[in-house]
């Protein structure tokens, strides 16, 4: 047991330290989200040059482009951009990356794997439907054979980044007359496919980095479809089981952004002597410390070899407390201030921390998934 | 980084619960019924007692065995004062420098020596303290406390047998004695320094909060297997939605807490003292928040079996929510804590 870095990770993070100090890119932050075509082209400037110094792809085999090293290594490059407040690294890569290479053909790897790790083509996934949120397996959207195409047809909901995209990973009911998990099928669809309107959605922070996507008679070829006709589910979950785990270490440095910045706060505002504030600081400290922890174990068992399972569901958990604890001590630190328009970096992070016990699986679904894992009994 | 246990120390846990399940307390009669004097010389023949022991001035074992330890009595309600005696008292002494006889004597288990504490429980008390406890005191003839009129840092041993009796503690597993009358003290060893106490400080909260985790798992696994039992409307009550998210949650709790006194205990050894005393800190502060609500939810979820005097849940919240308390509660440790990120105030 240690929770030092090894040597080598040492040097890797010493190295990485030192590209993201001459790295960066000025002013970022001021790009408004909804500037769609100025912000996009700064994540695909951001990409690009994390692809080129070598820090994309860091966990995946050798022969897909990637580096061939521990996940560890992954959660010290959250770690580090997190630290350097950097633009955020691109999220989606890991996982769709995961499923193209999982799932694809020879062929689909060749042709999607590069431009994914580089930027050139910015990708998005449409899961989620306006009645199939939390029962995911529910989705409607439907996708008929017709010849060599599949015609699209149904909405997608919450499809971040679908603003930016140029291609989707898609799921599809492709057959309706088995059980619902094994009738999904998924497809890789160019957002600039006639009948495809992706529409922002701005969530309570004004942010509209999520979307709705409506497909009217979308013709998709079948050469794209990804897996075996009715694998979708199976794929989806192996995905999204690897979006959640190392990108925390990600939102922990960011937790430690903002806890910073609320020590800024309390003594600015003279507030360093109030008990129950620096109570509730030092919870909210610990709440990140053993969200720290956590994140460190499930490292270190994925690192030993065992896939990340539903023991995610505690990291999540523990996550979406630590964060939103943070942002609620932060608003009301900010006080009035927070509501009268004098601040409004705390109003924003509270709002942007409330669907994290909604999005990747509520709090609620989290927790049903863990019931399940403790084999309790069903109804 | 590898946040995981070592062969070794996988070992070191297997075999220390096998021996807490051996010695376990399941249910409220076994308290009259177990051989106290048996479960403390099987801690000793194990080495469980000698774990803080030094050999060419290195303890046997680190802060993750001790952890180990102690999750695994505490999961099983062991009735037996490893903590102070076995552990806490060993660690001061070997500290001060003291005799080695008497840490000799502790770790083999033929001598036992409580722990001396303030009427709040929350520190190490000074030996002229007339309302002071002894706490996880279970045939202890010595406590161990402080005697600042020798100077700051200085130990000082006291003899039980006269000034001192023993007190209805909420805790049924551990005894605790209370200050009646005058005492004579006996300094022992040289005076420690800040830096020490400090250390001292770090594991004795990762010993207690070790503890912690494993009172509340034990109380939890119990009341988990019973949702699969118990048969309510005709269905087993762990079908409900509602019953599940209340287990889930203490999973998550607990979790949470294995996680952090994970990190802490190792830190114990490994960091220097200030940063060993603050992860110390971080998991008493967690597991001394969840100590109540989790040993409420076990009561809540046994229904009314879980209200009685014969069922087993009342005694975890007993030996929990006294732990919760011993060497300070979560306000304690969230006020240093608050000391270190904003500065004393």
């Amino acid at each position: 047991m240690d929770y030092r870095d090894t040597p080598e990770e040492a040097a890797f993070r010493q190295s990485l330290r030192g590209w993201l100090a001459n790295n960066t890119i000025e002013g970022w932050k001021d790009i408004p989200e909804d500037d769609i075509s100025r912000y996009k082209a700064m994540r695909k400037q951001w990409q690009r040059m994390l692809y080129d110094a070598g820090y994309l792809a860091l966990t995946w085999p050798v022969e897909y482009g990637g580096r061939g090293q521990s996940p560890t290594y992954e959660a010290i490059l959250n770690e580090e951009v997190g630290r350097a407040s950097a633009p955020p690294l691109p999220g989606m890569i890991n996982y769709l990356g995961r499923a193209i290479f999982t799932y694809g053909t020879h062929e689909q790897k060749l042709r999607f794997l590069p431009t994914l790790l580089n930027g050139d083509v910015q990708w998005c996934q449409g899961f989620s439907e306006p009645s199939a949120g939390s029962d995911l397996a529910s989705l409607r959207t439907r996708a008929v054979l017709d010849g060599d195409h599949y015609v699209v047809n149904g909405q997608k909901m919450w499809t971040s980044g679908a603003i930016y995209a140029d291609w989707c990973l898609l799921l599809v009911r492709t057959n309706t007359e088995v059980p619902k998990h094994k009738g999904i099928s998924c497809l890789l669809m160019p957002m600039d496919s006639p009948g495809v309107t992706a529409r922002p959605i701005y969530l309570h922070s004004g942010s509209p980095e999520t979307a709705e996507v409506f497909l009217d008679d979308v013709r998709v070829p079948a050469e794209n479809r990804i897996g075996a006709e009715g694998d979708g589910w199976r794929l989806a979950m192996t995905t999204v089981s690897f979006e959640r785990g190392a990108a925390d270490v990600g939102f922990i440095a960011n937790l430690g952004h903002q806890l910073e910045a609320l020590k800024r706060e309390i003594n600015e505002r003279g507030l360093a002597d109030d008990v129950a504030i620096r109570r509730r600081l030092a919870q909210a400290y610990v709440d990140t410390r053993v969200l720290t922890a956590n994140v460190a174990r499930q490292l270190s068992m994925r690192v030993s070899g065992r896939d990340p399972g539903p023991e995610g569901s505690v990291g999540k958990l523990l996550w979406s407390r630590a964060a939103q604890g943070m942002a609620q001590l932060g608003l009301d630190v900010a006080g009035a201030d927070a509501l009268t328009g004098r601040e409004s970096d705390w109003l924003s992070d509270y709002f942007t921390t409330r669907p994290t016990s909604v999005y990747g699986g509520s709090s609620q679904i989290q927790k049903n998934i863990l019931a399940r894992m403790l084999d309790m009994p069903r109804e | 980084m590898l946040a995981l246990l070592n062969p070794e120390q996988q070992m070191f846990e297997e075999t220390a619960n096998r021996l807490a399940r051996d010695l376990a307390v399941v249910n409220t009669a076994d308290l009259k019924t177990v051989d106290r004097a048996n479960a403390y010389r099987q801690l000793a023949e194990n080495g469980l007692l000698a774990l803080r022991m030094r050999i060419e001035g290195k303890p046997l074992a680190s802060g993750v065995e001790v952890s180990l330890a102690a999750q695994a009595l505490g999961g099983a309600l062991v009735p037996a004062p490893f903590s102070a005696s076995g552990v806490l008292a060993v660690e001061l002494l070997a500290l001060a420098g003291a005799d080695e006889a008497l840490i000799q004597e502790l770790s083999e288990g033929t001598k036992r020596c409580g722990l001396l504490l303030k009427r709040d429980l929350s520190a190490l008390a000074d030996v002229a303290d007339a309302e002071s406890v002894v706490w996880d005191a279970e045939g202890a003839e010595l406590a161990i406390g402080l005697d600042r009129s020798k100077g700051e840092g200085q130990l000082a041993l006291v003899k039980l047998d006269s000034g001192f009796e023993a007190v209805e503690a909420a805790d049924l597993t551990r005894a605790m004695m209370k200050r009646t009358g005058a005492v004579s003290a006996e300094p022992v060893g040289s005076p420690l320094s800040d830096a020490d106490m400090r250390k001292w400080l770090a594991l004795a909260l990762v010993t207690v909060s070790a503890d912690l985790v494993g009172v509340l798992n034990g109380a939890y696994a119990g009341v988990l297997a019973y949702t699969k039992e118990r048969v309510q409307y005709g269905v087993k009550i762990g079908s409900f939605q509602a019953v599940q998210h209340l287990c889930a949650e203490m999973l998550v709790d607990i979790e949470g807490g294995r996680d952090i006194v994970s990190y802490a205990a190792w830190a114990v050894d490994e960091l220097d003292p200030d940063a060993a005393l603050l992860a110390a800190r971080e998991a008493k502060a967690f597991l001394s928040g969840i100590a109540r609500p989790v040993s409420e939810t076990v009561m809540q979820v046994y229904g009314g079996i879980g209200q009685t005097w014969e069922h087993i849940a009342h005694i975890y919240a007993r030996r929990a929510q006294t732990d919760a308390l011993v060497f300070g509660g979560a306000d304690v440790q969230r006020d240093a804590i608050a000391d270190a990120l904003l500065g004393g105030h």
